[in-house]
């Protein structure tokens, strides 16, 4: 494949979505990622035909070996071998209970990049706890954060936390890069997705920590600089909204221009940002009258062009035809090999000078088993022919 | 040496503001050399919330500390001539330039990427704004609330009988500083190949919209518009429940045995003992019950006492944290996740996030 990490090859060993969000971010860009996976673990989530798993593999080969037998430990070392890099997101326990931790890697491919990916780290008391992204979101402080009250813990509704990690790999896999090519030294990367969390809270807990305070949820509120309004508002229609924000006291004077409602621009409530922020629910009542009349999409736009920043709430359906992600080439179709022709999102870096090469849709299981156990490892056709027999390439 | 000097001889300018501050603080604290060129008397950043102990001045703001460590500065004012010449004789010695201004102001100055390009073809030139450089939207203003509905993230989170609730803090800030960071690194990798800088146009929606993990991958292959529904986990496995002095993430569909054994023991575990709870689509289809009891049973017990002895039996279960909880947590002890620093002007020491992952050359 063509891009800027043609000269890559990643040997992936992760499943669900933090690890193989790092691969294929190495993957879109040229790298030639091989996906181990076994017959005994595909299904769910992973299972080659799920929608979920086809996201999140695209432009990926796959391989399929039994790590229960010490030939596929074996072929798993050589493959190390004629890597960059190799990323995996067990729990610790389990590539040393193999043999296979980085050390051992290390003494086959000195110069190798291995990234672990797991909830808590690989070190610290917590490290064996068993995490996801709720798990990590809850414990990061995010799912107490993101809420009406303190009462009643929400949290955002998607595993941000496998998002946020994913591209942390990303960022970790290809600064190493540099610095191999540099200095000639292989690393061993120990990325923790709690961490990860934490980082996107830095202010907030800088400011608990030094002010002394307990931070609680503040619902739309912007918590960095005072706004009024700052929220969400009903319109017309079934669960449309759009959100408003208004900062400047220029910004606020156009506001109640478009609003045209003489009650709110006189009344002394609302004279500040500061003021507007104290009387929030008497704001908000008046606004969410005059929105609620109108469509989202109206509203947003007679506000974006006095100059305020104004958004449609929008979902799935709204996303996928979105004029502005349509125009911008966000979504593609893949030819999937049995599920005929799917839609998935891109990526959000665009580089003008590496426009996108073509891209494939995810593999079956263990499609590339020939092309890499064959012409990569040099074994014969009956060798790889009898593993497979033997149940070790599986 | 580790990570700290992953990017030693890279040299960074900073016109960015929140948006993408913490893009260049990253790559500063993997190493980056990043001279972040304010506009006086000071970027509009240092004016933000939250502050130390209350006041309201440029230096105490404690966000802007947060995403510009182990940055230096300088003043500049761009709209000025003079300024703007000493601006593009830094650029010929710079590597990359991550602004975050509107789509345009650049070029009406003369500093686009097209003009800068000319004068030193390595630059990596990184633009991070609210909908990208391109049409219909560019001009549409934007804030992390904006992006956050824009970019779908609102529609999914909070109550189903209330408005669309924000994730808290500036996640779309974060995110779009990831993307660019990642963007930057290949193509620093593109150059070392070519000898040819970049264009990078980062959009805020995008970074919001491409995080959404199960979302649009539901929408495309089975038209699904996912719905906010509190915190029950969009697959129906995880959900909060108050125990006696708190809240607990918890899974009560998976290890369905040995949970109800472990109730069992307690002598709560009522009729869920019963035979037709083995069958997963039953449970699943009857979820209110399984959250009464096992709610009534959490509610006699402390959070850390369910978190230890779930984790002892690998459920993937954990308190809802507080911030206070999370600076004293004994993981992020161990880990010096946390980094001190004494700060020059207010000659207290902050504490702050590190980077989450640790390195090594050898294993």
């Amino acid at each position: 494949m063509a891009g800027i990490l043609k000269d890559l090859r990643v040997l992936d060993f992760t499943r669900i979505a933090a690890g193989p969000f790092t691969t294929r971010m190495l993957a879109d860009f040229g790298a030639e990622v091989i996906k181990i996976q076994s017959s005994k673990m595909e299904g769910g989530l992973e299972s080659n035909t799920a929608p979920y798993f086809c996201a999140w593999n695209r432009n990926k080969r796959s391989i399929t070996l039994d790590m229960g037998y010490s030939e596929a430990r074996e072929l798993f070392l050589q493959l190390s071998k004629i890597s960059d890099v190799v990323v995996e997101n067990f729990s610790p326990r389990v590539m040393p209970n193999w043999g296979l931790d980085y050390r051992k890697l290390q003494s086959v491919n000195k110069k190798l990049i291995m990234l672990s990916m797991s909830g808590m780290g690989h070190t610290g008391p917590l490290k064996d706890h068993v995490a996801f992204g709720p798990t990590v979101q809850a414990l990061g402080g995010l799912t107490h954060l993101t809420a009406y009250s303190s009462e009643d813990p929400m949290g955002v509704g998607y595993a941000y936390a496998d998002m946020i990690s994913g591209l942390y790999g990303a960022i970790a896999v290809l600064a190493a890069l540099g610095y191999r090519d540099r200095t000639g030294q292989g690393q061993f990367i120990d990325l923790s997705e709690y961490e990860a969390v934490c980082t996107t809270l830095g202010p907030s807990l800088t400011d608990a920590f030094i002010n002394m305070r307990e931070i609680g949820p503040v619902g739309n509120v912007d918590i960095h600089r005072h706004a009024g309004p700052h929220g969400c508002y009903k319109c017309l229609g079934s669960d449309r909204w759009c959100v408003i924000a208004v900062y400047s006291d220029d910004e606020w004077q156009a506001f109640c221009r478009v609003i045209g409602d003489p009650a709110i621009k006189e009344d002394c409530r609302f004279s500040s940002a500061q003021n507007r922020q104290k009387h929030r629910q008497a704001l908000d009542s008046l606004i969410g009258n005059w929105t609620r009349r109108q469509t989202a999409e109206k509203v947003v736009k007679r506000l974006q062009q006095v100059g305020i920043a104004a958004g449609v709430v929008q979902n799935a359906e709204d996303l996928a035809a979105d004029p502005q992600l349509v125009a911008n080439d966000f979504f593609t179709t893949l030819d999937h090999p049995v599920l005929g022709r799917i839609t998935t999102d891109t990526t959000p870096v665009k580089l003008r000078n590496n426009p996108r090469g073509r891209w494939k849709a995810s593999p079956l299981l263990g499609e590339a088993n020939y092309y890499v156990f064959g012409e990569l490892l040099g074994m014969t056709e009956t060798e790889i022919r009898s593993y497979i027999q033997k149940g070790i390439i599986a | 040496m580790g990570h700290n000097s992953y990017l030693e001889d890279i040299r960074i300018i900073d016109l960015a503001d929140e948006k993408a501050e913490f893009c260049t603080k990253l790559l500063a604290d993997l190493g980056a050399h990043v001279i972040k060129v304010e506009k006086p008397p000071g970027d509009a950043s240092r004016e933000m919330d939250p502050f130390f102990r209350a006041k309201n001045s440029s230096h105490h703001s404690l966000s802007f500390f947060c995403n510009n460590t182990n940055k230096h500065s300088i003043t500049m004012n761009l709209g000025h001539t003079g300024d703007r010449s000493k601006f593009v004789d830094l650029i010929k010695k710079t590597d990359v330039l991550v602004e975050s201004l509107p789509p345009g102001y650049l070029k009406d100055i003369g500093l686009a990427y097209d003009n800068l390009s000319q004068i030193n073809p390595r630059l990596i030139y990184v633009s991070v704004t609210g909908f990208g450089q391109g049409d219909p939207r560019r001009n549409y203003k934007s804030c992390d609330l904006v992006a956050a509905a824009y970019g779908g993230q609102m529609y999914v989170n909070g109550s189903p009988l209330r408005e669309p609730l924000k994730s808290f803090g500036d996640q779309s800030y974060y995110t779009a500083s990831l993307f660019a960071a990642a963007g930057i690194l290949l193509a620093l990798r593109s150059r070392d190949q070519t000898g040819k800088g970049d264009h990078i146009d980062i959009s805020l929606q995008e970074s919001v919209t491409a995080t959404l993990e199960h979302v649009m991958i539901r929408y495309f292959a089975e038209k699904v518009i996912y719905r906010r529904q509190e915190s029950l986990h969009w697959n129906d496995e995880f959900v909060v429940l108050p125990c006696r002095d708190g809240f607990m993430n918890v899974t009560l569909l998976q290890h369905w045995e040995t949970l109800i054994e472990w109730i069992d023991t307690e002598g709560m575990a009522e009729d869920l003992k019963d035979d037709v709870w083995r069958d997963e689509r039953y449970r699943r289809t009857h979820r209110n019950h399984i959250v009464e009891v096992v709610g009534n049973w959490m509610s006699a017990h402390s959070v850390d006492d369910l978190f230890q002895k779930a984790q002892l039996m690998h459920f993937p279960w954990s308190p809802v944290r507080s911030l206070n909880q999370v600076l004293e947590c004994p993981q992020h002890k161990a880990r010096n996740f946390f980094i001190e620093k004494k700060h020059p002007d207010l000659g207290v020491t902050l504490k702050y996030p590190g980077v989450p992952f640790k390195t090594s050359s050898k294993g």
